[in-house]
């Protein structure tokens, strides 16, 4: 028996050979200069038994669709031909030598067994090779093996237990495709054709549009603008302060801030006239602070682009090449529970020779292990990131170091303990009004010793307390501040705005992200000083007013502020990046918006509804026919507004290009 | 007894001030035969609650209406000496902005609030995982409804209207003479809120209650809401908040939408 396997890419490739032959391979070169044939022999056990393997790779997708030829011209059809004229699926022009490669092994073989990655895209180009190996071999047993890291053991029992091919996922995927295509093509035609007129800057420009890109430029433009337009307004508040033990006691106000001044004061007054405050609650309890959730895609990019000085873009490739190296799980998991079967204790004992965190696995090992908190989401193909063996700095570069470290940390802080503290709150009356005291002693750090990037700071003691004393407080001041506008967005911000609405999957935000950069339609520039002070008096509403509206559980604490600011020396947060739109991108945006449809290209809605409907195939809830039928014929909708209301774009166009 | 006077006792044995006979008779219903007397004093108290107490024809005069020089800021506290029947003109949230106030009442208007639709928006800044420890907030479900945010912090799960039980209100009150004073919340009373409060909602202030600086300080052992409202009143309020917001914190229409 002779059996061809083909992975996405020539690391796996690679790596799983070297696992199934045990060593003894034999490699030959092919004539795409990437790819590599290894042949060995191996032990599939039932059905195949023991078979002749030829393992290889592609690079990714080998098909691209395309239209036919008289399609490729920009003024003739007109685009919206674009909706229904036929798509070809090719081999792309530069992947025939990786298809030949397929074709041709596939004629000696028996049997077919795909190792792409586990996700939709994976099943898709997992098709994408099977359709190649029929050119050469009709009659090939197809298989599939399930994997999510390229650790030698889960390699072997992924060999023992193939499945078939999802082709729900795959019709999910070609739809997408078709979909993109389509609708990108006709409405990339229609604005680059349609604003050429406008001539200066719009002469040579391609005004790319993409259903993913626009609702994700749509979020930076809206925030540009609640920032742009935000008006400042003064607020008062009543502080009060008791000094005891040594301690400065501080008391927030339970009305947190009031807009109207002539309000605070009268309110104010009648706590002077009260003189003594009076306490009327004292409780004393154990808190927490709870160690992270196991990390998932979104979660990763997040923390990437907040406090290791990456893009989401740069963190998925960076932990791609982890996982390739076979250093960590596959990166792109909604995951966030761990399955009980996996032995997360011999993945502790990998890092316990970690000069940086050995003593920490160590603990752990040694009685310290805790099961890591199980979060809700599943997507039941791969477990939450985390590392499979441990990888020495040496091998490793800078970036890698970054996410490999910060993968590790998390991974351990998902083992070990939450942080433990004692919380004291003191609620007094003070005439008419209740103040509110919050005092935290952290006990025990735990999981907060290996992770870094958490704090849990503002320690405050309070000083003693008795239910039903009377005191006049040492200050009772009557201050006032100024609401400040919000940030622009941060990368952070913007992808979990993405997977909030649905824009993109967690494996292809960072690349829109990086998408509409490149278009010009926004910039990054790192957050200014201003904002930095502007951050600070948010900070405190921010801390109060959560605390007013509901119960504490924690202990963040009146630290929230302190603990804010510290938190950003600490973790290199001033080298923030925030997203502007250009003003090519909030012409675009407000030319849509101010069409006025019930749709707009700029928000994320008609998207959303389409990632859904990719999601109902992979269920087997509807098909690819009905979602291509239904999507077409939205977008053809938005098309033919868009065309009637072209006038609005343009003078959206002139008004923030030309500023006319 | 005849039937007004008999509707009269009616309505003051529900604690309503009493109007005068003459106007009772306005707001019976024409009908022949009359319902029976509980339907009628239905009939009429709900007309009571949908007038407008400053009509002089309401009340026989003197009726109860605030102390003069009520309005006086220099008298640090007074109270009430009898109650008084006061009608609501407006109504504040003094624990918002009122920008974030506009940027709700704006999503609104652009359908952005409606479910299934819904933009989630984050809050401004960046969030700490501090919140998560508290509430769960976990990896995927993180938005602005269960974040608190700064500004907007109105994410879809808090209306424009919702008062949270720290909210305070100002109010605007009138007396049967057209008198307006301040009413202020001391004290939370759930049914002031914008939304469940009505323009032209009925309200007795009882005696006792306190009059500090020209404002009156409400809670709920001073203050019976009567319910009722001012259709009309209602509508201009409604209509005009988003103006009245924008006009007071000197803010144009965006790009003059």
């Amino acid at each position: 028996m002779r059996v061809l396997c083909v992975a996405e890419k020539p690391s796996i490739a690679k790596a799983v050979a070297g696992h199934l032959s045990g060593g003894e391979v034999q490699t030959h070169n092919t004539p795409e200069k990437y790819i590599k044939n290894y042949v060995f022999d191996y032990d599939f056990g039932r059905p195949w038994g023991k078979c002749q393997v030829t393992m290889t790779s592609v690079l990714g997708h080998i098909t691209a669709a395309e239209f036919p030829p008289e399609y490729k011209k920009w003024d003739y059809p007109p685009p919206d031909r674009l909706f229904d004229a036929p798509v070809n699926v090719v081999v792309a022009a530069d992947k025939t030598k990786v298809a030949d490669n397929i074709e041709k092994q596939a004629r000696f073989a028996n049997a077919l067994c795909i190792w792409t990655d586990c996700d939709r895209e994976g099943e898709h180009i997992g098709n994408e090779i099977c359709e190649a190996a029929k050119k050469g071999n009709r009659t090939l047993d197809i298989r599939r093996a399930r994997f999510s890291n390229i650790e030698r053991a889960h390699i072997i029992n992924a060999s023992r237990n193939l499945v078939n091919l999802d082709y729900k996922q795959v019709n999910a995927v070609a739809s997408r495709i078709e979909l993109d295509l389509r609708i990108g093509y006709a409405f990339t035609r229609f604005l680059t054709t349609s604003l050429k007129t406008l001539g200066g800057p719009f002469q040579d420009l391609l005004l790319s549009y993409g259903s993913c890109q626009f609702p994700t430029l749509g979020f930076v433009v809206d925030r540009y603008f609640r920032v742009r337009n935000f008006k400042p307004e003064p607020f008062w508040s009543i502080k009060v302060m008791h000094k005891r033990e040594g301690i400065d006691v501080n008391f927030s106000w339970a009305r947190h801030r009031l807009f109207d001044r002539p309000s605070v004061i009268i309110l104010y007054e009648r706590c002077l006239m009260a003189k003594k405050a009076k306490v009327t609650k004292v409780q004393e309890k154990p808190t927490k602070k709870w160690k992270p959730l196991p990390l998932t895609t979104v979660e990763l990019q997040k923390m990437a682009t907040r406090f290791l000085r990456m893009t989401g873009q740069q963190a998925m490739e960076t932990a791609e090449g982890l996982y390739n190296k076979g250093f960590i799980s596959y990166p792109r998991t909604e995951t966030d529970r761990f399955d009980p079967g996996i032995n997360l204790r011999l993945l502790v004992q990998k890092q316990t020779q970690s000069h940086a965190w050995g003593g920490f696995a160590q603990n752990l090992v040694d009685g310290g292990f805790q099961q890591p908190r199980q979060g809700r989401n599943d997507d039941k193909a791969h477990p939450p990131i985390h590392p499979i063996t441990f990888a020495s700095p040496s091998v490793l570069n800078d970036q890698e170091k970054k996410i490999y470290e910060f993968v590790v940390r998390r991974f351990l802080a998902c083992c070990s303990e939450d942080a433990k503290g004692v919380a004291t709150d003191v609620d007094i009356v003070y005439g008419e009004e209740l103040f509110h005291a919050h005092g935290v002693v952290v006990l025990e750090l735990n999981y907060l010793e290996v992770y870094v990037y958490d704090k849990w700071t503002g320690s405050v003691q309070l000083p003693k307390f008795t239910v039903g004393e009377m005191f006049e407080p040492t200050e009772a001041l009557m201050t006032e501040g100024k609401t400040a506008p919000p940030h622009y967005l941060t990368e952070a911000d913007l992808i979990a705005l993405m997977d909030a609405n649905g824009i993109g999957t967690d494996a292809t935000m960072a690349e829109h992200i990086q998408k509409i950069q490149d278009r010009d339609y926004v910039r990054t520039v790192p957050r200014s000083s201003r904002s930095e002070d502007a951050d600070d008096a948010e900070g405190s509403q921010a801390t109060e007013g959560s605390r007013a509206g509901r119960p504490t559980r924690g202990g963040r604490g009146r630290g929230g502020r302190t603990g804010r600011g510290r938190g950003a020396t600490n973790n290199g947060r001033e080298g923030i990046m925030e997203f502007i739109p250009t003003q090519l991108g909030v012409a675009l945006i407000e030319g849509f918006d101010k069409m006025d449809f019930e749709t707009s290209l700029g928000k994320p809605f008609l998207r959303k509804e389409m990632e859904l409907k990719m999601k109902a195939i992979c269920e087997g809830r509807t098909t690819k026919e009905v979602v291509l039928d239904e999507s077409i014929q939205q977008y053809r909708h938005v098309y033919i507004q868009s065309q009637q209301k072209l006038g609005v774009l343009k003078a959206a166009c002139r008004q923030y290009v030309f500023g006319a | 007894m005849d039937l007004p006077a008999q509707i009269r006792s009616g309505l003051q044995s529900q604690g309503l001030p009493p109007p005068s006979i003459a106007w009772i008779q306005t707001a019976m219903p024409n009908r022949n035969p009359l319902p029976p007397l509980p339907a009628l004093i239905a009939t009429v108290k709900t007309r009571f609650l949908a007038a407008d107490l400053s009509n002089p024809a309401l009340f026989d005069s003197p009726s109860p209406a605030f102390p003069p020089n009520a309005g006086n800021p220099e008298v640090k506290e007074v109270k009430l000496t009898w109650d008084i029947p006061v009608q609501v003109l407006d109504i504040e949230n003094l624990s918002k902005s009122k920008w974030e106030q506009i940027e709700e009442l704006e999503a609104i208007a652009r359908g952005e609030q409606t479910r299934g639709r819904e933009v989630i928006r984050l809050p401004t800044g960046n969030e700490e995982d501090e919140f998560a420890a508290d509430n769960q907030t976990t990896q995927s479900t993180i938005n602005g409804a269960e974040r608190p945010g700064i500004q907007g912090r109105g994410g879809p799960a808090t209306s424009t209207n919702a008062a949270t039980k720290t909210s305070t209100h100002r109010l605007v009150l009138q007396d049967c003479k057209g008198q307006k004073l301040y009413g202020l919340e001391l004290k939370r009373i759930e049914r002031i809120g914008i939304g469940s409060l009505n323009i032209g909602e009925k309200i007795i202030l009882k005696r006792g209650a306190i009059l500090a600086r020209g404002t009156l300080l409400l809670d709920t052992t001073t203050c019976t809401i009567l319910g009722g409202k001012i259709e009309a009143w209602q509508k201009d309020w409604v209509e005009g908040r988003l103006a009245r917001l924008r006009e007071a914190v000197g803010a144009d229409s965006r790009n003059g939408q």
